[in-house]
């Protein structure tokens, strides 16, 4: 069974649609990789206990705490970080666009958790009232804004991505 | 203690049990993470050896085995909630799972298993897996074992985790008329339960017929509070049973947590109060059902 | 068509779009190569001697580049400097070094330091260094530290006071002996503190060809903080740069006086690479603030003026710290009787030391402490008197018509209108309704509370012989492009103050906000400044800029003049574009303009000196540090003040409060960009809201801290927020740029007073209440326990 073992191993990551093979240590959360390795740094991190969700990705097309991933188990993902968002254009996500019109942050340093949580689930439910919006976004924490304007941003932004044009 | 632990994963159960049962300690085996990341990255567990159990396609899945309704250890949460036929046959499980903390990011990938062998006190599954008298497989080593999650919580050597794995979760499919409702209290939205109960009874011309309760989050074991509420068969509910049911309940909690959620005499009384609302919307539940 | 002013729109922030594609920097995303990081070393003690540190075994593992003990650290680094020493002030001030050397003081403070070259070989590499210690009974409560025989926390004090000060003013004892109703509160503020999303970083890079040294900082103060590191670290100021890139969040905590700033620049300096230390969450929590116990008296006529108040207050700050958390609660006693008019107060102030974690500032600055025991206390009398609380505060506010209004303690209150907010509070939430739908629910069995608040904040403040200053600087440069920089001595832990300068510069100058980039937070750069504290960003770094900017926009219009050929009189600028009156095809571009300022300085642009670069100081001129004859001064320019109300209803049976509605009306002066605005208020809203219900640091009995996460610090989630009603009810101030006033401080006490208030009228059909923070289901279920018990024993004697 030993030939199992391994002091590192091997995953290929699809980050952001540029494919990376890496080899990592078995230790290594995926916020980790992402920073460190990938110069990523726009997944942050405020905790690492998995509570305050800063470090939020989206791991095969579904958010995840990228702290409290362990990288080393990803031995294929598709892996979308904030800086993936944007279109190859350059252009905002309308999530992206909405949050930066309507005041949502102040320091951003939530918006991964808040702008990835509110992708996730505007595609889920594209007209999400308050308590869907509360629910949505209860994963991440914010310190500076009380929350309603990140409340009233999602808002923005499901009425911008249920417009004909978006 | 290690600097440089190891990794392993394994491709069958068989593997995986082989690699745990070679090792003697600082074995850790982990699908989502969401339990044994916090632990590593403060340094408070330090593994000497990492066992991936993600490609065990054993693990995976939902469907119904033999009368069964079969979860699969690696589930996320997001999909046990989200599934069809947990939505009919386990309604109750539905209920207490949306109410699991974390967030979407923990819903998508935290596991069944990692839930259930964390065997946390504050935690939403276990209560209602014990009220629906769930079963659960296990292996170890070359034997592959079904007990009862009950049997399994009670035994101090389980070794889940570290010397077992857990391939999943059965639970007889609940009665179709059957009265259920899962209470959880907790002080705000970021917070861990205070106190939850996990209630489903049936009900058979307006009296209950039959009835498991188990509270959870206020003491370090959960509580099975169904044999001390056998007075409650044959009667109907009432704003003096509902008292009863609190009363009761609450004196079933002799060792209450104390901790930042609150004290222990608010805990244990809590235990009563959770008992009780739950007890009452399962009532109300049933009732509908029976009117129907 | 674009409004007239950029000032009083809500445009989009400049400095937005980085957060939100995840472009911007925050410290710890800065990596330099050869990179070490830095682990500490914490007492696991509140109290003991170190007998013995052996840091052998850390340096045998492979990867560690070196460790020092607190000895080692002190042969190469001064005690830490205050931020503002309470020696300064008459007080006692202890000699505090980076890293323990005989004794520590608290749980969590560092006693050794280990530099690796990676983050986990530094952790593990700490776990290797032995450390015996000799415990001491900690001195942990308030209570503990002010007995007659409690031990010194710090050995050689003569008590435990680091400053116990009189706000004594009129006679109040006449007050008291003539008064009708004498009303007794004590009310007790627990340990909670701000817990930004993003923890401090220092990552301290050696400059080998300068031999200086380059600090990248979560740092609120920048200039300031240089200074303070000159003096610990032995070298002078311009051996030092420090760098405060985007901050995520600050609210207090990124003001200087910790010991990791100096210690991990000596790490650079000692090992010539550049070294980063991240605070986790759990040294976050740490840092404490806040904790006070007031025991109010508040003397009343029959009819409910308030003619007298008494307030004996402790403020339990931990340990003695460089950080100027211990000023708290200094500002706590200032800043009574708040709102009201009462003029004979005796007030006397205690910031206690004991071996608990030190504070450091926290939003509110013990300005939220003020409000808190006041607006307990003042329901208490009126459920004691039978006064309805918005008519007695009605009674006793200060009126609109009484400004400037010189406080009992000798602050000069600018402007303001209380009871005008009160009343817009009040009919923002729809006061009456609520009152009807409370009647309702009793009935059903629902209990629902309205609380109503007041806070009066004052914001910019300047204290004499320290680094907390009330003036600030800021440069404008117009390049030859005509592209315009503005750089600041204030800096931004993300209010968006940046963007609200930029509106003012490009009102000011005549130019499009577009154009306009502004730089913060360098000490090389940047013009000095005192950087973000106080509410004061606005205020001093709005105003600095607009004098730079309307010394430039009089150098251009010269220029444009001299171009045109015309009188400046004759020139208009507007959004970039020169004209001439009654001439409007006439134009020039601003590039035109800025390019001829440059290049034709001996022709037709001799009219000015180049370059177009202004820096100019804005000195608030109401701050007045001479002392008046009752040996009063007045630290502060601004007093932003709002009523807030909050509207809860209590589950009895679990003492759970549900928060259904919450209004503000809030006076922040003259409002630069009401989003901005509107954006600071909410947030104190979810300070306060947290504070009161759920946030609390804890300790066992033997001083080691049991709060150390997330999972036990519970801030406030999207769900816990309610709806908040914002309304502006402003009232210029005289003695500021425009009117400003601070923006980014208020509002903590008040809302947490708020809902305080509401839980207790929800309570009060049951004949209970509670003055101790924080209301916590459990709390408020043994309150109502305790009043139930209470109730059924009288009727057992009945």
């Amino acid at each position: 069974m030993e030939d199992l073992l391994t002091q590192s191993t091997l995953v290929q990551l699809r980050v952001n649609g540029k494919l990376h093979e890496l080899e990592v240590m078995p230790f290594t959360s995926l916020l980790d990789l992402l920073r460190e390795e990938l110069h990523l740094t726009g997944t942050h991190m405020g905790c690492m206990t998995g509570h305050c969700g800063a470090c939020t990705v989206m791991v095969n097309g579904r958010i995840a705490k990228s702290c409290i991933v362990l990288a080393s188990t990803l031995e294929r993902a598709e892996i979308t970080t904030i800086e993936g968002l944007r279109t190859a254009d350059g252009k905002l996500h309308p999530v992206q666009q909405a949050f930066w019109d309507e005041a949502g942050f102040q320091c951003g340093y939530c918006a991964p958790g808040m702008l990835m949580s509110a992708v996730e689930l505007l595609k889920e439910n594209p007209n999400p009232d308050d308590a869907a919006i509360e629910s949505g976004i209860a994963g991440t924490l914010c310190r500076c804004t009380g929350y309603r304007s990140i409340v009233r941003a999602v808002k923005a932004a499901a009425v911008r991505m249920n417009s004909p044009e978006a | 203690m290690s600097l440089y632990p190891l990794f392993a994963r394994p491709r069958t159960v068989q593997q995986a049990a082989q690699v745990l049962e070679s090792m003697s300690s600082g074995v850790v085996v982990i699908a989502g993470g969401q339990e044994l990341m916090p632990h590593v990255n403060h340094g408070v567990l330090q593994p000497e050896v990492y066992v991936d159990i993600n490609a065990l396609a054993d693990l995976k899945g939902i469907r119904e085995d033999d009368g069964l309704v079969s979860i699969g250890a690696l589930t996320v949460h997001r999909d046990t909630f989200s599934d069809p036929l947990v939505a009919e046959k386990l309604p109750l499980l539905v209920e207490a799972m949306k109410l699991i903390g974390g967030g979407r990011q923990v819903h998508n990938r935290a596991t069944m298993g990692g839930n259930i062998v964390a065997m946390h006190p504050l935690y939403d599954v276990v209560p209602v897996l014990l009220t629906l008298e769930a079963q659960v497989e296990v292996v170890r080593g070359a034997e592959t074992r079904r007990t009862s999650l009950k049997e399994l919580m009670a035994d101090p050597r389980h070794g889940l985790g570290s010397e077992a794995i857990l391939i999943r979760v059965l639970v007889a499919p609940m009665a179709a008329d059957a009265g259920f409702a899962y209470e959880k209290l907790k002080s705000s939205g970021g917070a861990y339960g205070s106190a939850n109960a996990a209630v489903a009874l049936t009900v058979a011309d307006g009296v209950i017929a039959s009835l498991r309760l188990v509270i959870g989050a206020v003491a370090d074991r959960l509580v099975d509070a169904s044999e001390a509420l056998a007075f409650c068969i044959g009667q109907s509910w009432s704003d003096a049973l509902a008292s009863k049911v609190e009363h009761c309940c609450a004196g079933l909690i002799d060792q209450p947590l104390s901790d930042h959620q609150g004290d222990g005499e608010w805990r244990k009384a809590m235990a009563g109060v959770v008992a009780q609302r739950a007890m009452g919307r399962a009532v109300a539940r049933a009732v509908a059902q029976e009117g129907r | 068509m674009p409004a007239d002013k950029y000032v009083g729109q809500s445009v989009r922030t400049i400095e937005g779009r980085g957060p939100v594609t995840g472009t911007s920097k925050y410290t710890n995303d800065f990596a330099f190569p050869g990179q070490l990081y830095a682990f500490i070393v914490r007492s696991p003690h509140a109290s003991a001697k170190i007998k013995r540190v052996d840091l052998s075994g850390a340096l045998k593992v492979h990867g560690v580049v070196c460790a020092y003990d607190g000895a080692q650290v002190a042969e190469h680094l001064n005690p830490l400097t205050h931020y503002i020493d309470p020696g300064v002030f008459g007080g006692q001030s202890a000699e505090l070094r980076a890293v323990a050397i005989d004794e520590v003081w608290c749980y969590g403070q560092p006693v050794a330091v280990v530099v690796a070259d990676d983050r986990r070989v530094a952790r593990y590499a700490a776990s290797r260094i032995q450390i015996d210690y000799e415990p001491i009974s900690p001195v942990l409560e308030i209570e503990d530290a002010i007995a007659p025989d409690a031990r010194a926390v710090v050995p050689g004090w003569e008590n435990n006071f680091i400053m116990r000060v009189p706000f004594r003013n009129g006679d109040p004892d006449g007050a008291f002996a003539r008064a009708d109703h004498v009303v007794s509160t004590t009310v007790r503020i627990h340990r909670f503190s701000t817990q930004p999303i993003e923890t401090r970083c220092y990552n301290a890079v050696w400059e080998h060809d300068t031999e200086s040294v380059t600090l990248y900082a979560t740092a609120q103060n920048p200039h300031p903080m240089r200074y303070v590191l000159s003096q610990i670290l032995r070298m002078p100021e311009n051996k030092i740069r420090v760098i405060a890139p985007t901050i995520g969040g600050a609210f207090g905590v990124k003001m200087h006086g910790h010991p990791e700033e100096s210690l991990i620049c000596l790490m650079a300096k000692l090992t010539g690479r550049p070294v980063k230390w991240t605070e986790t969450r759990e040294e976050c929590l740490l840092v404490g603030a806040r904790e006070q116990r007031h025991d109010v008296q508040m003397a009343f006529t029959a009819d409910g003026e308030l003619i007298g108040l008494r307030d004996n207050f402790y403020a339990n700050t931990g340990a003695p710290s460089a950080c100027p958390g211990w000023g708290m609660a200094f500002l706590t006693g200032l800043t009574m009787p708040g709102p009201y008019k009462v003029r004979d107060i005796d007030v006397t102030m205690h910031a206690v030391a004991t071996n608990k974690p030190a504070w450091n500032a926290a939003r509110g600055y013990g300005k939220e402490a003020t409000a808190i025991a006041l607006e307990l206390a003042l329901d208490e009398a009126a459920r004691e008197l039978g006064f309805d609380p918005v008519e007695l505060r009605m009674k006793n506010f200060i009126q609109s018509d009484q400004f400037p209004y010189p406080s009992p303690n000798g602050l000069m209150y600018d402007s303001g209108d209380y009871g005008g907010a009160v009343q817009k509070a009040l009919a923002a939430i729809d006061y009456e309704g609520w009152r009807a739908r409370q009647a309702e629910g009793i009935r059903d069995g629902k209990y629902i509370g309205i609380g109503i608040a007041y806070e009066l904040t004052p914001e910019g403040g300047a204290l004499p012989g320290t680094m907390v200053s009330g003036y600030d600087s800021s440069s404008v440069r117009i390049g030859p492009d005509g592209s315009v920089r503005v750089l600041t001595g204030v800096t931004t832990p993300g209010t968006g103050n940046p963007t609200g300068i930029a509106q003012i510069v490009a009102d000011e100058l005549g130019v499009a906000l577009e154009t306009i980039e502004v730089t913060q937070g360098d000490t090389t750069t940047c013009p000095y400044g005192f950087g973000n504290y106080s509410g004061r960003s606005t205020i001093v770094g709005g105003g600095s800029a607009a004098l730079a900017a309307q010394e430039l926009r009089v150098k251009v219009i010269k220029v444009a003049a001299a171009l045109f050929g015309v009188e400046v009189e004759q020139v208009e600028l507007h959004r970039g574009i020169f004209s001439v009156v009654g001439d409007p095809a006439r134009t020039l571009t601003f590039k035109e303009v800025s390019y001829a300022s440059y290049t034709r300085a001996y022709d037709v642009a001799s009219c000015i000196m180049p370059p177009l670069e202004a820096t100019a100081t804005f000195k608030p001129s109401s701050i007045r540090h001479t002392p008046d004859e009752n040996g009063h001064i007045n630290p502060y320019p601004s007093y932003s003040n709002a009523a807030y109300v909050a509207v809860c209803e209590v589950d009895v049976a679990t003492g759970k409060t549900n928060l259904l509605r919450f209004a503000a009306a809030h006076d922040c002066g003259r409002v630069i960009n009401p989003v901005l605005v509107e954006g600071q208020a909410c947030g104190a809203v979810g300070f306060g809201v947290g504070g009161l219900l759920f946030e609390d640091i804890r300790f066992d009995s033997s001083g080691r801290q049991l709060t150390r996460g997330f999972m036990d610090y519970v801030m406030p989630r999207c769900e816990d927020i309610p709806e908040i009603r914002m309304v502006h009810h402003d009232s210029p101030n005289p003695d500021t740029y425009m009117g400003l006033k601070g923006a980014g401080e208020a509002g903590v006490g008040g809302s947490a007073a708020a809902v305080a208030n509401a839980i207790n009228d929800a309570l009060r059909p049951l004949g209970v209440a509670l003055n101790q923070l924080p209301f916590s289901p459990s709390r408020v279920w043994g309150v109502i326990q305790a009043g139930t018990a209470a109730k059924q024993n009288i009727g057992e004697a009945a």
